[in-house]
């Protein structure tokens, strides 16, 4: 009971992390095909300056969660995906710098150099996360202590790839959600009229991603209900994107964009579950939560340290949220 | 190369690169909180501009805190995988609490100090800067206690397969060690903070410019630098020794470079280690004061390197030197904020350029002497990556070999390279700009989005 906590815990950490830090890397990545001027580009990176350090924490947290309450899996995941796992920690660091130095000098060279790192990782991190994702849904080739067996390319399968390219979509749907809700004025207008064209490629994708789980996973889906259930709501949120950015109402669209996102996870969790690292069919090994915990009472205790802090940020950050929630504009392009 | 000593090459290269910042980050916040109170109780225009220039600096150094910190985090996974597989259960603990109950903490509420000067209240603005402040510290804390523990293991039990389970939380959280430890690191950042206040404003005053912040900075930094200074030696850095002499008598040894037991042991003041011969060369002693610092006692019996199996021994060279360094700069530290703040005290400080100078001068030694402090503790710490229960040549990860790490070593020499460049850059550029309304001739104007102009 307390390892299923655990592993809702995390999940519920990792698909905060998704929700909150995936519309910062959204909006990196469509910045390029979103923004005409570089003020544009500036208004983007302001809306979510404020937020991006307290969003990307959820991953840091969840990171050092996974650590604390199941330790065996955190030390076969992170040290079996060695490269790709630095080349995220790099990635991530670009992303970092890129927002918090871009608007030290005023010089256009500086700044566009900024803008292309931003973007660029961004997008780079979504796809990344997108195939790691993947990767765990369709399972791993593990030695039987739990140790990553295939080669780098195997990662690269089309499984894999075709979940991170629904990723990279659907993230910069969210995006385009989330400055159609904080950006006033033309930008924020085109941003929810662009959420419609880029709905059909996330209607796509979604619907192949799906068509493609069912083929992978045929022999065990039906033992999760949950799976499909949580597949069919994100489809349904997936509609209300459609509908309310048809009818330009951005706060509803990009709430409707956070349930789809949500809807999505919670259908990979279950077909995971009860894996954390879940072996390749057919092959042998694999680390289930049970196997990879720490003992009850350690559990327990760490979860309701944790819960209880959570709480507490999610109060906080709700408050900090609402109290710099103004608007934000355009400015025109004089200073550059 | 051996695959371990890669692994703690690339561990030692990231946590010196990455602390500079947290020396920073620590040393900088509680002033930032105290110009932002001190600019809301009493609306001095000069305690504003201070605020808001200080929060620049301290963006900067967060921003690459931040994000050097982050592979700090995923380096016990990807390097050390046997060392988390088995001691996660403990270690992990503190961290996830530094990230829940300090990092969220630090940063949501910088997001309002960095952008919310005009989207919030002046008095949540600087209850912000407040929160901000103690989250950096809280997230010190928790960081040290992960290492305080792997120093000396306290409310642990061994499980099935060898696992090291953690069996008492409060042991583990107000272990004496990591309190004494945390004090220690503290205030070694207040020095640096001071000094880089002092330092800086010492410079605006030789350059002739901005002369009331220069005075105001020096003011502030140099009492900060003098009580910090004091409060690193004692009693923090007593009482670490204390800890130290009880639970790491080999790491002592080394520290003082003593090869042979003896009643009355002096204390080196300098001197080359020879480690071969088992002797220092061209020492300077303190005659018995070695045992008096251990034990209170000039004639008590401290052990030497040679009563223990070499083995056991930590690389003597560089845990003596790094100990040596730390201490040596630490009596700088407070004679030169004494002299300091004697010239304060006698009206004379700010018309003295060779006091100015020194001020300025030496704003880079107290980030060595912190570096220098925790080499000290960790290489100190060897063998053991956790001291008595696991060896560091057991501790990396199984199935990653040299050549991954060595890469990944060259990347982030490569990554933190640009990023020490983009820092200095960065930070001069801003002192450069300076704290004024008005920026000094030849300054820029800072890039504005409307919530910064």
């Amino acid at each position: 009971m307390t390892s299923l906590a655990a592993f809702c815990l995390i999940g519920g950490m990792l698909s905060v992390y998704t929700l909150l830090d995936g519309y910062d890397l959204g909006a990196a990545a469509i910045s390029p095909f979103l923004t005409k001027t570089r003020a544009e580009r500036s208004a983007v990176v302001e809306s979510i300056g404020p937020f991006w350090s307290g969003n990307e924490v959820w991953l840091v947290a969840a990171g050092a969660a996974l650590f604390a309450l199941f330790p065996q899996a955190y030390a076969v995941s992170f040290s079996g995906f060695y490269l790709p796992f630095i080349v995220v920690l790099w990635l991530l660091m670009f992303r970092g710098i890129a927002i918090e130095l871009r608007e030290h000098l005023p010089g256009v060279i500086w700044m566009d150099f900024w803008d292309a790192a931003f973007s660029v990782s961004s997008a780079l991190l979504i796809l990344l996360f997108g195939v790691a994702l993947g990767n765990l849904v369709r399972g791993l080739q593990l030695d039987a202590n739990g140790y990553f067996l295939g080669t780098f390319s195997s990662l690269l399968n089309p499984y894999a790839a075709a979940v991170g390219v629904l990723a990279v979509v659907a993230l910069a749907q969210h995006g385009l959600a989330y400055v159609a809700e904080r950006v006033d004025g033309p930008l924020g207008e085109r941003a929810l009229r662009h959420v419609g064209r880029l709905w059909w490629l996330v209607f796509v994708a979604y619907l192949a991603v799906t068509a493609a789980t069912v083929a992978e996973r045929r022999s065990d889906l039906a033992s999760s209900p949950l799976s499909i259930v949580a597949s069919l709501a994100a489809l349904g949120a997936l509609g209300a994107v459609w509908w309310f950015a048809g009818r330009r109402r951005a706060a509803p669209a990009f709430l409707a964009s956070a349930s789809f996102l949500a809807g999505l996870l919670v259908a990979a969790a279950a077909t995971m579950y009860p894996y954390l690292i879940r072996p390749y069919p057919g092959a042998a090994g694999g680390l289930t939560i049970f196997q990879a915990s720490p003992p009850t009472a350690t559990l327990a205790l760490t979860l309701l340290i944790s819960s209880v802090g959570l709480a507490a940020v999610i109060v906080y950050s709700a408050f900090v949220r609402r109290r710099m929630a103004l608007k934000v504009t355009v400015h025109d392009d004089r200073s550059v | 190369m051996d695959v371990v000593l890669a692994d703690r090459l690339q561990f030692a290269f990231t946590i010196m690169f990455h602390y500079l910042f947290p020396i920073g980050t620590m040393g900088i916040a509680p002033f930032i909180a105290w110009y932002n109170f001190r600019a809301l109780t009493t609306g001095d225009r000069l305690c504003f501009q201070a605020a808001r220039f200080w929060t620049k600096i301290f963006a900067v150094n967060f921003a690459i805190g931040v994000v050097t910190g982050i592979p700090m985090e995923f380096q016990f996974g990807t390097n050390w995988a046997a060392f988390s597989a088995k001691t996660g259960s403990v270690i992990g603990q503190p961290l996830m609490m530094e990230g829940v109950y300090a990092f969220f903490l630090e940063s949501v509420f910088l997001g309002v100090l960095l952008y919310g000067r005009e989207r919030v209240s002046p008095a949540l603005y600087t209850a912000s800067a407040i929160v901000v402040w103690l989250g950096a510290w809280l997230s010190g804390f928790f960081i040290v206690v992960v290492d305080a523990w792997m120093q000396h293991p306290v409310g642990y039990s061994i499980g099935p397969g060898g696992r090291i389970q953690l069996r008492d939380l409060a042991a583990l959280v107000f272990s004496p060690f990591a309190a004494w430890q945390f004090a220690h690191v503290v205030t070694g950042a207040i020095v640096a903070g001071g000094f880089i206040l002092a330092g800086v404003g010492a410079y605006y005053l030789l350059a002739k410019r901005d002369v009331e912040f220069g005075r105001e900075f020096v003011r502030t930094g140099v009492l900060a630098a003098l009580v910090s200074s004091a409060l690193v030696i004692f009693p923090t850095g007593d009482r670490n020794s204390d800890n130290v002499t009880a639970y790491q008598p080999i790491k002592l040894a080394a520290m003082e470079g003593l090869f042979k037991s003896r009643h009355g042991a002096p204390l080196a003041i300098i001197g080359m280690p020879d480690v071969a011969g088992r002797t220092l060369i061209d020492p300077v002693f303190a005659p018995d004061l070695l045992s008096f610092l251990a034990y209170g006692n000039f004639r008590a019996n401290v052990a030497g390197l040679t009563s223990y199996a070499t083995a056991l021994w930590p690389p003597v060279e560089l845990t003596y030197y790094a100990y040596h360094v730390m201490v040596g700069l630490g009596t700088i530290f407070i004679a030169v904020a004494a002299g300091a703040a004697f010239l304060l005290w006698r009206r004379r400080l700010f018309a003295t350029p060779l006091a100015l100078w020194a001020l300025l001068l030496i704003m880079p030694f107290p980030y060595i002497a912190s570096e220098a402090g925790w080499v000290v503790a960790e290489v100190g710490r060897q063998p053991w990556i956790v001291y008595g229960l696991m060896k560091t040549q057991t501790a990396a990860s199984p199935n990653v070999v040299t050549g991954e790490t060595i890469f990944t070593l060259i990347g982030f020499v490569g990554m933190y390279f640009l990023l020490g460049v983009l820092f200095l850059f960065l930070t001069l550029r801003e002192i450069g700009i300076g704290p004024a309304d008005e920026p000094a001739p030849g300054g820029v104007p800072a890039a504005g989005l409307g919530a910064e102009a």
